[in-house]
């Protein structure tokens, strides 16, 4: 079967516990110049001959499929984060815009589902260097914990903790779908295309990921910058749920209160409420 | 009588002691001085804090000046009012507190960026 004939996609998966974790509390992850010279000039090429903003038929070349949807990084990601056989995109969305302009509103993307469970990913391909003066989006990491409609954010400008996903050619960004970001203001003269697409879960999840074996759920730091913006330990509990879920523990989890698991602590013992069925090192 | 008026004012004197000023010129300036008025320009600064305290810090800006939003710098450190009681001191008017609602929204859930006070000055 070619490359682009393909509905569903395997291979190993490539992130630790420690960094699954890290996507969680983050609510992205970066994988820079992933992507082969040779495919980002092609790909540049195609959009610009294709320059709509849904030029989903590059879904259709192997050379395209090959080297971006199913990137042995980009894709060992998403096969530790969706799980095994997890569905590939059939849709591509260009963010193609010509520079210099001013930023977009802060947002989260429409038909957003604030839940515990991750089933898809939002993933973005830079096919040309996007340094900051070539307005990369910008995401606030942590915002995924938190709840905002896009129509209440329009008068959003300058967030502390934002951060830019300025990149080299071929790198690869996946998020978490209602992560608050936008474009950030360019200052130099081009053409910036952003490629965008999703990936699904297709099986129940489980803990299939590179597993550390010194990996310790007790003690294991489920807090993050979402931290900025709520109440005290609220992300680091739905960090924690999420988390379990993605190990298909989410059964296990609970939250006692005050003192207990998962908040972060130096105890003399397991966390009082500590999960049963977690595995200890 | 505002600046502009006055000027204007002076240069009718001026072209009228020359023996210079026509009717056309003296009707072109008297409507000028008639629609010239006193404007002041409102800015507008939104300064979105970690609590309720006008003393936290800010960790969310949009600042307004004369009806042009002016893009923030990516640094938060380099932003001009690190508290909302930083930009009290310097003039600004605060015209709105946070609004609560948001806390009876879920005891779970966070709901927007932090606290926002929207401040004022004129121009």
């Amino acid at each position: 079967m070619k490359p682009s004939e393909m509905k569903t996609y395997d291979c190993k998966p490539t992130l630790t516990d420690s960094q699954v974790l890290e996507f969680c509390t983050n609510g992205y992850l970066m994988l820079e110049g992933v992507v082969s010279d040779e495919t980002n000039r092609r790909s540049v090429d195609y959009c610009g001959e294709f320059s709509n903003h849904e030029p989903s038929g590059i879904l259709g070349q192997d050379w395209f499929v090959e080297d971006v949807i199913i990137n042995p990084v980009a894709a060992g990601a998403v096969r530790s984060l969706l799980g095994a056989n997890f569905h590939l995109p059939v849709l591509m969305s260009n963010h193609r815009v010509p520079c210099p302009q001013g930023p977009t509103h802060w947002h989260v993307d429409g038909n957003y589902k604030h839940q515990h469970e991750l089933n898809f990913l939002q993933v973005f391909y830079y096919p040309q260097d996007t340094p900051i003066e070539m307005g990369p989006t910008q995401i606030l990491p942590g915002s995924h914990l938190v709840r905002n409609k896009a129509r209440f954010m329009c008068h959003l400008s300058g967030i502390r903790g934002t951060v830019s996903t300025a990149a080299p050619a071929g790198s690869i960004f996946l998020t978490v779908y209602h992560i608050w970001h936008r474009r950030g203001p360019s200052t130099t003269a081009g053409i910036r295309n952003l490629l965008k697409y999703f990936y699904w879960r297709t099986t129940p999840p489980k803990r299939d990921w590179v597993i550390e074996p010194d990996f310790d759920f007790a003690t294991a730091q489920y807090g993050g910058p979402g931290q900025n913006y709520s109440e005290q330990f609220r992300d680091t509990v739905k960090v924690a749920e999420t988390f379990l879920w993605l190990c298909g523990k989410h059964e296990s989890f609970r939250n006692l209160g005050g003192q207990s698991w998962p908040l972060p602590a130096n105890r003399i013992d397991l966390p009082y409420g500590f999960p049963e069925g977690l595995p200890q090192p | 009588m505002t600046e502009s008026q006055h000027q204007i004012t002076e240069s009718l004197v001026t072209d009228l002691h020359n023996g210079t000023l026509t009717e056309t010129q003296l009707r072109q300036k008297i409507a000028a001085v008639a629609t010239e008025t006193d404007k002041k320009l409102q800015d507008i600064l939104y300064l979105q804090v970690g609590t309720t305290s006008p003393a936290s810090q800010v960790i969310g800006m949009t600042y307004i000046e004369g009806g042009v939003l002016k893009e923030a710098s990516p640094d938060p450190d380099e932003w001009q009012y690190q508290t909302v009681l930083d930009a009290v001191q310097d003039g600004w008017r605060i015209i709105s507190f946070p609004n609560m609602a948001l806390l009876a929204m879920s005891d779970e859930d966070a709901y927007g960026l932090g606290f926002e006070f929207i401040l004022e000055r004129w121009r």
